[in-house]
C-alpha cells in the first residue's frame, strides 16, 4: 500500500539526495520510492558494492566508509553532486563475527560521514537508527520515550556501535545548528520482503523462546518504516523519533496467530549451550539476541506518529503480513 | 445465453461440483473421527498434552492484550477465583468504598503486606466489582517480582505492571486507576513482629505522580493480609542464585513445599480513606523536594491511622 505524501513535500529541494548504504534494504527501497514518486529528484548512492535493480537511475559512487580517507572522498562527492539531504543507512543488518570491521563501519564510518556533512553543510541529515538501542532491561518502563537513555545490551556489539554513533550525531548536532538532524529509531521490521536474523528466527515453524518469559513485542511494517524514512528525507523534521507500529502483542500470541510452535528453553542452560556456536556466527553471546525475547523494550510511538502519520499496519497486521508471505513462499 | 458464454459457465459449474465433492470427502473423513472420540481419543489427548507442554511457562490463553499486557479473557476466567478469595476465603470488608471518586483517574495508595501481590489483586478486584464506575485498577508490582520468570507473564495478564513513574503516569493520563504500594520491598518483606507498621515511602513517587497528573490520592489500608502469610524470619544467604531478595520462612513455607504458598484464611478489611486532591498544585511542584516529602509523610500517617482503625475494629485475626 503506497501512501501519498503531503502535497508539495519535495518542491523546496533543489539539490540531490544522497543515501549511504544504498545496498541495504532501507537504502535500496528508499531510493526506489523517491525516484518513482517524486519525478525530477536526483538520488546519489554510496556503497561498497553496486545495488540491485537501480541500474542507471541512481548516480552510484563506490565508497568504502572504513577507509581512513573516506571523509574527504564523501565530502568531494557531496560537493560535486550538490547534495542537500543525506540519509545515513550504512549499518550492518545483522552482526558479523568481524567485530573490528563492524566497529570501523558503524561508528568510524558514521564519523567520516558527519565530517563530510560538516564540510559541505548539508541542509538535512537523516540517521537510520533502532529502538533496539534502548536495550531489553527488566527495569524498562512499559513504553520507552525518545528521552529514555540508550542502554543497549552489554553483549550486542552492533547495538554498542550504533549507540556510539547516536551520541556522535547528538554532539555533532550541537555544533552544527544550520543542519536539521532527524534520527529515526525503528523497531523490529516485519513484512513480506524484509529479511534479517530476527525474521529468520521467526520464520521457522518452531520458534525457540525462553521458558517463563512472554514479553510484549512490537513490530513495524516495512511500508510504514519506509514511509517515515521517506517523509523524514523530503520534509523538515528535526529531532529524534521512534518509528513503531501501533499496539503490542505477547510473544505467545504472535506464535499462535502464525500457527507456529513455541520451544521454550530454560535461559541459563540455553545460553550456555548456544554460547560458542552463536559467538562464531555473530560475534556476540546468545544473550545479545535472546534477551530481546526476554525483557520488555517497547517504544512509545506517539511522537513519530504525530510527525509522520499514523502507521497503516499495527503490530499484529505487520506480523500477519510477514507470516502469511512466508507461508505462501513455501508453496511456490 | 450466447454461445461464447457457455464454455465459461460450464467450466464454472464443473469447478463448483469438484469443490463440493472435495468438501464432502473431507467432511466425510472428519465425521467418523468425531464418533470415535466419544470413547477415548488417545491421539487427541496426546496432541493436547503436547500442545500444553510446548507452551509450558507461557500464558496459555492470552490473545489480544491491552498496551500493558492485560488480557480480558484471562481476567474474566480468573474472576470466579478472585470472587471466591474476596467473599469466601478472606471475607473482605470494604468500608469507605462508596466514597471513592465517582469518575476520572485515581491513584490508590496502600500499605504493602505479604510477599505475593494478593493485596493488589484484591484491591483491584474489589474496586472493579463494587465501584459503580467498574474500572479495574492496575496494580503496581515491585521489580523483583514482576521480572521473575513465570510470574511476569502471569501478573501482566492479570493487570499487574512494573512499579515505575512512567507506567503510573501513562495509565492515569489515560483516565485509568492505579494501585501503588510505595513501601516497596520493605513493605512486603516485613517480618511478623513488625506487622502493620507502615514503612518509609520510597522517594515520594506516588505524590509526585499525583501532582503531575492531577489525579486524586486515596489512602487505602489493608488489614488481615499480614496474617495470610506471616513471615517469621527471612533467609538471605542462598537466595541470590534464585533472583529473590530473600527467602521468607512462614509457618507453612517452605515446610509444606508449594502447598505452603497457599495463604491462610485470615479475615481482611480494605479501608478506603478520604481522597486527597492535589489538583490545586502546579505540575512544577513535583520538583519541590520539601513539599513532596511533607505530603508523602502526611499520606503515610493517614494510611497508618487507617490501619490502626482497622486493627481496633476487628474482633480477631480470623474474624
Amino acid at each position: 500500500m503506497a501512501r501519498l505524501l503531503p502535497a508539495g513535500a519535495a518542491l523546496e529541494l533543489s539539490g540531490a539526495i544522497a543515501i549511504t548504504g544504498l545496498r541495504s534494504f532501507l537504502g535500496t527501497r528508499l531510493a526506489e520510492r523517491l525516484l518513482q514518486r517524486t519525478p525530477g529528484l536526483r538520488v546519489v548512492g554510496l556503497d561498497v558494492r553496486r545495488p540491485y535493480r537501480l541500474e542507471g537511475r541512481v548516480r552510484f559512487h563506490r565508497v568504502d566508509l572504513t577507509d581512513p580517507k573516506a571523509d574527504a572522498r564523501v565530502a568531494e562527492i557531496l560537493e560535486r553532486e550538490r547534495v542537500e539531504v543525506l540519509v545515513h543507512a550504512a549499518f550492518r543488518r545483522d552482526p558479523s563475527p568481524d567485530l573490528e570491521y563492524d566497529h570501523e563501519l558503524e561508528t568510524l564510518g558514521s564519523l567520516h560521514v558527519l565530517h563530510a556533512c560538516a564540510a559541505v553543510k548539508v541542509r538535512r541529515l537523516v540517521l537510520a537508527s533502532s529502538t533496539a538501542l534502548y536495550g531489553p532491561w527488566p527495569d524498562n518502563p512499559n513504553f520507552l520515550t525518545e528521552k529514555h537513555p540508550l542502554r543497549g545490551h552489554p553483549g550486542a556489539h552492533n547495538v554498542r556501535n550504533r549507540i556510539e554513533t547516536e551520541s556522535l550525531v547528538a554532539e555533532w548536532r550541537e555544533r552544527h545548528a544550520e543542519t536539521d538532524v532527524c534520527v529515526l529509531r525503528t523497531c523490529w521490521v516485519m513484512g513480506p520482503s524484509y529479511w534479517d536474523r530476527v525474521t529468520a528466527h521467526f520464520a521457522r515453524p518452531a520458534v525457540t523462546t525462553l521458558l517463563g518469559y512472554d514479553p510484549l513485542l512490537q513490530f513495524v511494517h516495512e511500508e510504514d518504516a519506509l514511509h517515515a524514512l521517506e517523509r523524514a528525507t523530503l520534509e523538515r523534521h528535526p529531532g529524534v523519533f521512534n518509528v513503531v507500529g501501533s499496539g503490542v502483542l505477547p510473544l505467545s500470541t504472535l506464535l499462535r496467530l502464525a500457527g507456529k510452535r513455541a520451544l521454550p528453553m530454560p535461559a541459563p542452560l540455553w545460553y550456555r549451550a548456544l554460547r560458542w556456536p552463536v559467538m562464531g556466527a555473530t560475534g556476540d553471546p546468545p544473550e545479545a539476541f535472546y534477551d530481546y525475547l526476554r525483557y520488555l523494550w517497547v517504544a512509545d510511538g506517539e511522537r513519530g506518529w504525530a510527525a509522520f502519520g499514523e502507521p497503516v499496519y499495527s503490530t499484529k497486521e505487520a506480523w500477519i503480513s510477514f507470516a502469511s508471505a512466508r507461508r505462501l513462499r513455501r508453496y511456490r | 445465453m450466447s454461445d461464447a458464454e457457455r464454455p465459461e459457465t460450464d467450466r464454472m459449474r464443473r469447478a463448483l461440483a469438484e469443490l463440493r465433492r472435495e468438501i464432502e470427502a473431507r467432511l466425510g473423513a472428519a465425521a467418523p473421527a468425531a464418533d470415535a472420540s466419544s470413547s477415548v481419543d488417545w491421539m487427541e489427548l496426546f496432541e493436547s498434552l503436547r500442545r500444553r507442554l510446548s507452551t509450558l511457562g507461557m500464558s496459555e490463553r492470552s490473545g489480544e492484550v491491552d498496551e500493558f499486557g492485560m488480557d480480558e479473557v484471562v481476567v474474566r476466567r480468573a474472576e470466579p477465583l478472585l470472587d471466591f478469595l474476596l467473599e469466601r476465603w478472606w471475607r473482605i470488608d470494604l468500608p469507605g468504598i462508596d466514597e471513592l471518586p465517582p469518575a476520572g483517574p485515581c491513584l490508590l495508595v496502600a500499605n504493602g503486606s505479604g510477599l505475593l501481590p494478593y493485596d493488589g489483586l484484591m484491591i483491584a478486584h474489589a474496586v472493579a466489582r463494587r465501584h459503580p464506575a467498574h474500572v479495574r485498577p492496575r496494580f503496581l508490582v515491585a521489580d523483583w517480582l514482576i521480572t521473575l520468570p513465570f510470574a511476569q507473564p502471569f501478573l501482566a495478564r492479570l493487570g499487574g505492571i512494573r512499579a515505575c513513574r512512567e507506567n503510573a503516569q501513562r495509565i492515569l493520563r489515560g483516565g485509568g486507576w492505579v494501585v501503588a504500594f510505595p513501601e516497596g520491598v520493605k513493605g512486603a518483606a516485613k517480618v511478623f513482629r513488625q506487622r502493620y507498621r507502615v514503612q518509609r515511602f520510597g522517594r515520594g513517587g506516588a505524590v509526585r505522580v499525583a501532582i503531575e497528573t492531577g489525579a486524586p490520592l486515596v489512602p487505602v489500608a489493608v488489614v488481615g493480609a499480614e496474617e495470610a502469610h506471616p513471615v517469621l524470619f527471612k533467609l538471605r544467604l542462598p537466595t541470590r542464585a534464585l533472583g529473590l531478595p530473600f527467602l521468607p520462612v512462614t509457618p507453612t513455607f517452605p515446610w509444606l513445599g508449594p502447598l505452603g504458598l497457599l495463604p491462610l484464611p485470615s479475615k481482611w478489611s480494605i479501608r478506603f480513606g478520604e481522597a486527597i486532591s492535589l489538583a490545586h498544585l502546579e505540575p512544577e511542584a513535583a520538583a519541590d523536594e520539601l513539599l513532596v516529602s511533607r505530603l508523602t509523610s502526611e499520606l503515610r500517617e493517614r494510611i497508618q491511622a487507617l490501619v490502626e482503625q482497622g486493627l481496633a475494629e476487628r474482633p480477631s485475626v480470623w474474624g
